[in-house]
């Protein structure tokens, strides 16, 4: 028989169509997609036992309570923890990936000066010299921690300066410090009872002060109804993402806050809304209309609702005091649902002051922000435990990460009632990092440790028997049978808070009516955040999504 | 063990923080963006999208929208379409599970979904160095050139049957099984349950008379509910996505 070609094509046909029939290709089609997943560059996960520990985050100053899944040393996984009574068990969106931030590659792991590498000891040298020099200064940026102690101890033996970078929230305290002559981290605001804020600009929803606070509040209190039981007035020139959620939005022109304040300030004068008699500002209704953009109807009809459901708050984005007198005309000063006074355990500080004078030296613990540059003619000392980039300092010195130091937690800056936690070292540092407070217990041998001041701090506590301690049930301290007890207990991730404060009025005179500066607009989602890098998978929310953009001076 | 796990989002309680979305990668051990990625090609298996009303001024709103998979219930379109059966619906749970194993990455299912809750994988997982370490253990990192998608941290639900078969028990501890995005979530605007329980919240409140579904009239039956107490947020429930992106302000 004559094998023709369309045998050939026949064959070929029946042979490739038998073939298909078969499982043979899909098999193998199967096996090869399993093949090739199982590359060996591609990353596995460490194995172990899993366990988890909970602590703090130190990223900012609100101490939100996590729980760190630990497995093989390391943590593989951060959330909220539900029984923290100020935080609730929410954290901000960079917050459930800062574990991944240890090995950011900005990561800081070898001294640095003026871009070379360099050693503690040529640090230690520079810096030393300097103190011979003349007064250095040392710089906080989240006082009254244990190691903050240290840095003052040391600055005060020689008569060296210690400055703190105030937070965000606590320059927003400062003209009620200015005006009451009490320091600045006394104050507090009693979020809890309000029933009306009126938010010129503050980012409530968006960063403003511990994450779970505010935004539980709000979700509690001000959603879901249209006369809610708390309301929010946002007073801001673009919607924001609280301006979105707030019950009203004023949209004003941008800067012209501080006057629209003046303005409602007439109009709660001269309609006598307000029980309080103050100087009336110089600005009339109509000079304010036309600078704001809003209609005097407007004006007048924000200031009425203001005071409609009371208690009221006013809340500003920085320290304008034309803005922060509205409070005092309204009567939030030192009354319940208002700017408070929080207790008794407060210390004074010194804000950084550039005009101080110039030391011969500045060392910059790692709780300043990056974003901070001092003005001087000395050498800076900065700690950081990620480089952000950029000519910051003349020496970069590497400090602990995320979960690599043991640290006390205390109140954070917007809070009614004080509070103190331990965070504790759970992940091993690599070699040559060290804090500012090591590096100068190094210098001056003689202070005195952070574990023996957190020691003592847990010991006043104790015997001040006040409060209660929020573990996996709230126990009254008195309950505690020793201050060896209550340290172990803050040591496993609990949280000591404050008996609710006797709130007492305090004065604040106006004599008159504040210049009307300009205010600083909302700050950034990322501005609470003392580190210049954000984690790796905050790209999520900037650059696979079009949710957020990069905020101003981070790296991813 | 029988239930249909579900969802329901309060769309007036969602300030577009973006936690969710950040947690759920966390969770599940998506890698961060490769330089080139881009919203179109980046790997969100939860999604926060912003619409606006469409209005100007005084009178423009806003809503945030956390977009998953949702899980649909009836003809699930990606179930259909896989050549590879890659995908299924457990019946145990509801879950639509994607089975990264079998994936060939013809991506038919991505063209499939109605809501575009699938993403491909465009590049090799890859940390910095040393990242790797902070990965979680109970999640197996997906290669290039797979589908991936919201399997409502389906390992969570593996621990939570362990430790309740430790335990000698066929039920698992509700308490024990939360998806990352709804325990991460600071508003508590994500409510998680069994929508088969009439017991559970969230059976309660994907019967409210706020409460709606994505495209509903595809008859999917989707797993995931929204609320809203604004009718024009309501309204966007039955836009296609191509008019929805329109009126993305971003």
């Amino acid at each position: 028989m004559k094998f023709s070609r369309r045998d050939l094509l026949i064959g070929s046909a029946g042979a490739t169509a038998g073939f298909l029939l078969t499982p043979v290709p899909w098999k193998l089609l199967g096996d090869v997609s399993i093949w090739t997943q199982n590359w060996p560059w591609i990353p596995q996960p460490v194995r172990g036992p899993v366990e988890t520990t909970q602590s703090f985050c130190t990223l900012c100053a609100s101490g939100c309570g996590i729980r760190a899944r630990m497995a093989a040393g390391y943590p593989v996984g951060i959330s909220g923890v539900r029984n923290h009574p100020i935080t609730k068990g929410a954290l901000c969106p960079l917050g459930f990936a800062a574990h991944q931030l240890n090995w950011h590659p900005q990561r800081l792991r070898e001294v640095r000066h003026r871009g070379r590498a360099a050693s503690w000891a040529e640090a230690r040298a520079a810096f030393e010299k300097a103190r011979k020099e003349g007064p250095v200064a040392v710089v906080d940026g989240r006082s009254g921690r244990a190691a903050s102690s240290v840095l003052e101890a040391f600055a005060k033996k020689e008569n060296d300066s210690y400055q703190v970078v105030p937070s965000v929230e606590s320059q927003a305290l400062a003209p009620y410090a200015d005006w009451s002559g009490d320091p600045v981290s006394a104050f507090g605001y009693d979020l809890e009872n309000v029933r009306t804020i009126v938010s010129f600009g503050a980012p409530l929803l968006d960063g403003w002060g511990a994450p779970g606070r505010f935004t539980r509040l709000w979700s509690e209190r001000a959603v879901g109804a249209a006369d809610p039981q708390l309301r929010l007035i946002q007073i801001e020139s673009s919607l924001s993402r609280t301006a979105g959620c707030a019950w009203q939005w004023v949209p004003v022109r941008e800067g012209s806050e501080a006057q629209l304040a003046a303005g409602v300030a007439r109009v709660l004068l001269e309609e006598d809304l307000v029980a309080a008699q103050g100087p009336m500002p110089q600005l009339s209704l109509v000079e304010v209309a036309a600078q704001t953009g809003l209609t005097t109807e407007a004006i007048r009809d924000l200031a009425r609702k203001m005071v409609e459901n009371r208690p009221v708050m006013v809340i500003a984005t920085d320290g304008n005091p034309a803005i922060a007198a509205l409070n005092v005309l309204l009567g939030a000063v030192g009354a319940p649902g208002g700017i408070i006074k929080r207790g008794e355990r407060v210390q004074p500080q010194a804000p950084y002051e550039a005009s101080g004078g110039s030391p011969r030296a500045i060392l910059l613990d790692a709780t300043v922000p990056w974003e901070f540059t001092p003005k001087t003619d000395g050498e800076v000392f900065r700690f950081a435990a990620w480089d952000g980039g950029g000519n910051k300092a003349d020496w970069l010195l590497p400090a602990p990460g995320f979960l690599e130091e043991l640290t006390d937690v205390p109140t954070a800056p917007t809070s009614a009632v004080d509070t103190y936690a331990v965070a504790l070292n759970l992940v091993a540092p690599p070699a040559e990092i060290k804090g500012a407070a090591q590096f100068l217990l190094e210098l001056d041998p003689s202070l005195r440790v952070v574990e023996q001041v957190i020691h003592r701090r847990c010991e006043e506590l104790f015997h001040a028997r006040r409060g209660m301690v929020y573990a996996e049930q709230a126990i009254a301290i008195t309950e505690f049978d020793s201050a060896q007890k209550f340290e172990e207990q803050l040591r496993k991730g609990a949280v000591w808070m404050d008996s609710p404060p006797r709130i007492s009025a305090f004065r604040c005179e106006l004599k008159e009516w504040p210049a009307e500066n300009n205010v600083r607009q909302g700050t950034n989602w990322a501005a609470a955040w003392a580190p210049p890098v954000l984690p790796a998978l905050a790209t999520k929310l900037y650059q696979e999504s079009n949710l957020r953009e990069l905020p101003a001076g981070r790296q991813a | 063990m029988s239930a249909r796990y579900g969802m329901v989002i309060d769309l007036d309680r969602c300030t577009g923080c973006g936690s969710c979305m950040v947690a759920c990668a966390a969770e599940n051990n998506v890698p961060p963006a490769t330089s080139r990625a881009t919203p179109r090609t980046g790997l969100t298996p939860m999604l926060v999208r912003k619409v606006s009303n469409g209005a100007d001024g005084a009178a423009k709103r806003e809503v945030f929208i956390p977009i998953s998979c949702m899980h649909c219930g009836n003809e699930t379109p990606c179930v259909s379409v896989c050549p590879q059966q890659a995908v299924e619906v457990d019946k145990a749970t509801g879950i639509v599970m994607q089975m990264p194993q079998r994936c060939l990455g013809c991506r038919y299912c991505m063209v499939a979904c109605p809501y575009h809750a699938r993403y491909f994988n465009w590049w090799d997982p890859a940390w910095p160095a040393g990242m790797e370490k902070s990965l979680n253990p109970g999640v197996a990192v997906r290669m290039r050139g797979v589908v991936e998608k919201c399997n409502l941290c389906h390992a969570r639900l593996h621990s939570a049957m362990e430790k309740a078969a430790a335990n000698r028990k066929k039920e698992i501890d509700p308490a024990d099984y939360i998806p990352a995005c709804v325990e991460a979530c600071p508003t508590g605007a994500i409510l998680f349950g069994n929508l088969a329980d009439k017991n559970d919240g969230v059976f309660s409140a994907a019967h409210s008379p706020d409460a709606f579904r994505l495209l509903a009239r595809l008859g999917t039956e989707p797993k995931v509910y929204y609320k809203s107490g604004q009718a024009w947020v309501r309204a966007l429930a039955e836009r296609d996505s191509e008019r929805a992106k329109e009126s993305e302000h971003v």
